[in-house]
């Protein structure tokens, strides 16, 4: 199996309520011979991970604009679901007591916004490659 | 960022895409089409095409009660054109027949509509969690009994289809889950659940449905046990309106085994 086939059987949840970051990281990602999908509120990135394995999930912290910090509960659901899912939290106004709790609850990398889609992609690959 | 917008775009025109299941009547190496169970499938190129997504996303938004309502709209108006011998069945979750008081009212009114009988239609109680009110949730299969409809208790044996759901609801169909159906020609353990359903069933004066048909050995084995209304692949996926002619006119005459 050679790196592209190798990652063609990967999936990756995008979880953002902002239409274009999705539509970014999801065509960087497929890009690089993901499969991804792409969800843009809590209760549909539930019902993508009650249904699909991911390798990766990269959710925003916050989904609703109004002070949410669902991306925890993200955490929480995918490794709930499957421990070998890796967790990718990306937020505007994390503070250390959110990113603190982010890790608690399994996060695999806090990344404070914003941060270019190379640095994204860096350190999903490298927690992939783990 | 709107709220709701998977929901806003399940909802709208054209967002939920009626297809429809044949439920086989399966007699001496032959079979027939004894009724249709119509499902739903969200919008197009979106990953809501798929009804586990659809539906999970429905229960965790509970927004049962408005895209039950939806998918029900909808599968009775492409219905309207099949066959008038053919039984329909509806998924309806147990949570919309205890919340919405007046189900049973859109319900004749959608069927009266579309001019399709309401006796012709199967209320296939589909849950996740227990019904929020259970007198009003009892009260509501009444009047849908009450207007001719058949109740059909769905994913026998898994999850909220336990006894006390069977006790309560007497369903007049049980649909056992696809669980126990796959690869039951090659395990005595789940040909002695499917069994004791059957004998359940025969004890409440009711019909049993084996979901999840996928081959000839499972046939077999579920003609053994005593069961003869049958759904699944081996028969037909779930059909677009325009592709349930070409499976129903020859089907009308009772087709020999695939």
């Amino acid at each position: 199996m050679n790196a592209q086939q190798e990652q063609m059987t990967r999936r990756i949840l995008i979880v953002d309520d902002e239409d274009l970051i999705v539509m970014a990281m999801r065509k960087y990602f497929e890009g690089l011979g993901f499969i991804v999908d792409g969800a843009y509120e809590l209760e549909e990135a539930q019902a993508l991970l009650a249904n699909y394995r991911y390798d990766l999930v990269i959710a925003d912290l916050r989904l609703t604009g109004i002070g949410g910090v669902e991306g925890l509960q993200i955490v929480s659901d995918v490794h709930q679901r499957c421990a070998n899912t890796r967790v990718v939290l990306l937020s505007a106004f994390g503070t250390p007591e959110i990113e603190r709790e982010s890790y608690n609850r399994g996060a695999d990398a806090f990344l404070h916004k914003p941060k270019a889609m190379m640095e994204i992609a860096h350190v999903a690959r490298t927690l992939l490659d783990q | 960022m709107a709220e709701h917008r998977a929901l806003d775009a399940i909802l709208q025109p054209g967002g939920i895409t009626p297809v429809f299941q044949p439920i086989c009547a399966v007699d001496n190496g032959r079979w027939t089409i004894a009724g249709f169970e119509c499902l739903s499938r969200g919008p197009k190129g979106t990953h809501f095409e798929s009804a586990n997504v659809l539906f999970d996303y429905v229960r965790l938004k509970r927004e049962e009660t408005l895209v039950d309502r939806a998918c029900i709209t909808t599968a009775l108006a492409a219905a309207r054109t099949l066959p008038a011998e053919a039984r329909l069945g509806v998924n309806v979750h147990a949570s919309t027949l205890g919340r919405d008081p007046s189900f049973a009212d859109f319900l004749r009114g959608a069927a009266d509509a579309n001019e399709i009988a309401f006796d012709r239609l199967t209320i296939e109680i589909v849950e996740h969690a227990p019904p929020w009110d259970g007198l009003s949730f009892l009260s509501m299969l009444d009047r849908l009994r009450d207007y001719g409809a058949r109740i059909a208790l769905d994913d026998v044996g898994l999850g909220q289809s336990n006894f006390k759901m069977l006790l309560d609801v007497r369903p007049d169909y049980m649909k056992i889950d696809r669980y126990f159906i796959e690869h039951c020609a090659g395990d005595t353990n789940r040909q002695a659940v499917i069994e004791v359903i059957t004998r359940l069933a025969e004890r409440f004066g009711a019909r049993v449905v084996a979901e999840g048909v996928e081959d000839e050995a499972t046939v077999k084995a579920l003609k053994l046990l005593g069961i003869t209304l049958m759904q699944g692949f081996y028969f037909s996926e779930p059909l677009e309106l325009h592709a349930v002619p070409a499976l129903y006119e020859p089907a009308r005459t009772n087709l020999p085994l695939p």
